[in-house]
């Protein structure tokens, strides 16, 4: 799994977005921060509550000049289906069913053959900055991903659970 | 098109689960029976007494065999509902654990992954619904938990008596020697050729004399492992008198 200060391994993929089939590259997102979050499969129990919390909270990552990417192993058509079941999703689905990009990024479970769940924050240079995964079954807090990335913003040294209003830390790096 | 009453064929699989204590018993008890008989007839030459002994030996086969379905059945069934009790705690707790299980049986079975997705959401509106075909499609739980230990044990017992009589009654009857063993073997054979075609046609198989001739096969073999055994110990029933 790619850790902060990996490059970002690039993408053109196919994609679901607005309830169409579109294209999405990296190489061609221009806001400050890139989001991607891999899920497990489409149509199961745990990943709406994720990719309809992450679209209920677009603007908000909109707002922090943070491009929002979700992908799994499932193909475009299945993106679609599953888009329109959850009452639509706003930002890209990545379609990855050979699993490239989600190997690329050191995320593919062997065991069961889906993307683990995580996720990836990556700075203008496209490196990434912030990477997590959670257990197949527990799914992520879109808040605190949201936190996070407001944290990476502030480009201060952030102390435990800030958050905007709360004082930074010392600038000197004697944290 | 032909209706289907559930009901009517719920009470029909009920019924046959039964099939494998009865079997079991009438087998058991033709061939216990009829190797007691070949036995003591090669070991102990009054009629009487083979006949006596092999009476106790029925009783005691009959009670031994109904018990022991009985304790069987019920340790299944407690087991099983203890195993289940957990299951059950578990998806009470998590119920994301059994709705994914499920999804991921019936994606096996052939549904489409968005078409299970659909039936497991909509039994999700009804838990109990949900849970219970989520305990037969993840854990094959349904058959068992309808076993009546109880009825298990009291059809074990009949079967076992029934299939008793049949090698007992032949040579009770006739008490001339060689035919009295005869006639009990003779009986033996064309009952468990009987039973085994029984099966094959309540499996509605073709193959119906094969099935009756594999139970007379079996049977035979036994009988007369049971007699040639007796033959071999007799010398010793004589040095002991």
């Amino acid at each position: 799994m790619l850790k902060p200060g990996d490059p970002a391994p690039p993408f053109d993929l196919e994609c679901a977005l607005d309830g169409r089939v579109a294209r999405c590259s990296l190489a061609k997102i221009s806001t400050e921060l890139v989001l991607i979050f891999f899920y497990p499969r489409d149509f199961s129990f745990i990943c709406p509550t994720e990719v309809a919390g992450f679209n209920k909270a677009l603007k908000d990552f909109i707002d922090e000049a943070t491009a929002v990417i979700g992908v799994s192993i499932d193909n475009v058509d299945s993106h679609l289906r599953w888009a329109r079941e959850l009452g639509g999703v706003a930002y890209p689905l990545l379609a990855d069913p050979d699993g490239d990009l989600v190997r690329a990024y050191g995320v593919f479970d062997d065991d069961e053959k889906v993307a683990l769940r995580a996720t990836f924050i990556l700075n203008r240079k496209r490196n990434v900055v912030f990477s997590s995964s959670c257990p197949l079954n527990v799914g992520r807090s879109v808040s605190e991903t949201l936190r996070i990335v407001r944290a990476i913003r502030t480009g201060q040294l952030c102390p435990a659970d800030w958050k905007p209003g709360v004082e930074f830390g010392p600038t000197d790096g004697k944290f | 098109m032909a209706s289907v009453d559930p009901a009517k064929k719920r009470q029909l699989f009920e019924r046959l689960s039964s099939i494998r204590e009865i079997v079991f018993g009438v087998q058991d008890g033709v061939l216990t029976t009829a190797g007691v008989l070949c036995g003591l007839s090669g070991a102990v030459s009054q009629h009487s007494q083979v006949a006596l002994a092999a009476l106790a030996s029925t009783a005691a086969g009959a009670l031994s065999m109904a018990a022991g379905a009985y304790l069987g059945a019920r340790a299944e069934k407690e087991v099983l509902r203890a195993e289940l009790d957990l299951v059950r705690a578990d998806a009470a707790e998590k119920p994301y654990t059994v709705q994914e299980g499920l999804l991921d049986e019936l994606t096996k079975e052939g549904l489409s992954r968005e078409v299970a997705y659909r039936v497991v959401r909509l039994l999700s509106t009804a838990p109990k619904v949900l849970t219970s075909t989520a305990e037969a499609k993840m854990f094959g739980l349904g058959g068992p938990m309808t076993s009546k230990p109880a009825l298990d044990g009291l059809v074990m017992g009949i079967a076992f008596l029934v299939g008793a009589v049949v090698p007992l009654l032949p040579y009770m009857l006739i008490t001339v020697p060689r035919y009295d063993l005869g006639g009990a073997l003779g009986a033996t054979a064309l009952t468990l050729f009987g039973v085994g075609y029984f099966e094959g046609w309540l499996a509605h198989r073709g193959d119906r004399w094969r099935s009756g001739m594999r139970f007379l096969v079996i049977a035979m073999s036994a009988a007369a492992a049971g007699y040639l055994i007796g033959l071999a110990i007799s010398p010793l029933g004589a040095a002991a008198g």
